[in-house]
């Protein structure tokens, strides 16, 4: 198969003592870290890493972040991250993102919406034309990717049915 | 808590953006603000009666779903005030909506929707509350079924093209 025909999914982690709860289970927050960094990969592989950020004085806000917590993390369990572009424009990325155990179990569903920013206007700004390209480049990539039932939806979807959970 | 009088909102939570909280650009880093939501919403707990003894007991609200929405960002020493509504439950599931806001004023930094479900922790299920625990609940809710819904509520991601 195309490389390019499966999710973009390098990141790999092992559960840290900082990133649990009282009770030994990784946080509710430490969810949000784990797939912040997962997703910096993924900016990373399209030239917009943090030194790119920090040389072209841009960021990216998160506006949204819909995590959905679907199994328990404990200490030292290898993580793995699964990610695709849903929708991509010049200044926006949508990502989709699930956090697999080992076995194959999720553990999570992240889905991040982001803009790209200018940090000196603090404002929302286009990518370079060459990031841009290969945020395009992913995107289309990705397109023929099964889309999980549940993605887009808010709140409680798979209470209705309507999700996959 | 007494039935008679729910705020509505709840308003069980203030914070300091602390220095462990912000990233390189002295703005408070996005995980702590789930950090924040969760200790509001432990607080919550604690309101409702769910506190370490019912823990230790065997049952528990974990979080299966949370909804953030960032409006602006926030700086380090910066105080947060938190609100907390019960906007529908059954009889395993809570489904709350959080606001943070900078200290007392009406800036709006980022909301939380979530959903809440009561487990047996041995069992390693979910589990229906007791009796107590869901008239406290009811309370609450009718106290805040009255509030207007917030506009993120149930609203899907997507990008806006307008």
């Amino acid at each position: 198969m195309d490389e390019g025909q499966t999710p973009f999914s390098t990141y790999r982690t092992e559960v840290r003592s900082e990133w649990l709860d009282y009770n030994g289970h990784m946080h509710d927050s430490s969810y949000a870290i784990v797939l912040s960094d997962a997703h910096e990969e993924l900016f990373a592989a399209l030239g917009l890493s943090v030194d790119y950020r920090a040389t072209a004085e841009a960021s990216f806000y998160t506006v949204e972040c819909h995590i959905r917590y679907l199994a328990e993390c404990l200490l030292g369990q290898v993580l793995t991250a699964s990610s695709i572009v849903v929708a991509a424009n010049a200044s926006t990325m949508w990502l989709y993102t699930e956090l697999l155990h080992e076995d194959g179990r999720r553990a999570a569903t992240g889905e991040f919406f982001y803009l790209h920013v200018d940090t000196a206007l603090g404002a929302t700004t286009a990518m370079p034309a060459d990031r841009c390209e290969r945020v395009q480049d992913m995107l289309a990539a990705h397109a023929g990717l099964p889309r999980p039932a549940h993605l887009g939806l808010g709140v409680g979807a798979a209470r209705t049915g309507s999700g996959d959970a | 808590m007494t039935e008679a009088r729910v705020c509505a909102p709840l308003r069980l939570h203030h914070a300091t953006v602390l220095s462990a909280w912000v990233d390189y650009n002295r703005h408070m880093s996005e995980w702590c603000y789930l950090l924040a939501f969760g200790d509001n919403a432990d607080a919550f707990f604690r309101y409702i009666g769910i506190d370490e003894r019912y823990r230790r007991e065997g049952h528990s609200l974990y979080t299966v779903e949370t909804h953030l929405h960032h409006r602006r960002e926030v700086g380090e020493g910066e105080s947060l005030s938190m609100t907390l509504r019960v906007l529908d439950h059954d009889d395993k599931r809570v489904h709350v909506f959080h606001e943070m806001f900078v200290g007392d004023s009406d800036v709006l930094l980022a909301t939380a929707e979530q959903m809440l479900v009561h487990v047996d922790s041995r069992a390693g299920r979910s589990a229906p509350m007791p009796r107590d625990l869901l008239r406290r609940l009811k309370a609450i809710h009718r106290a805040h079924d009255e509030l207007a819904v917030p506009e993120a509520v149930g609203r899907p991601m997507r990008i806006s093209r307008a």
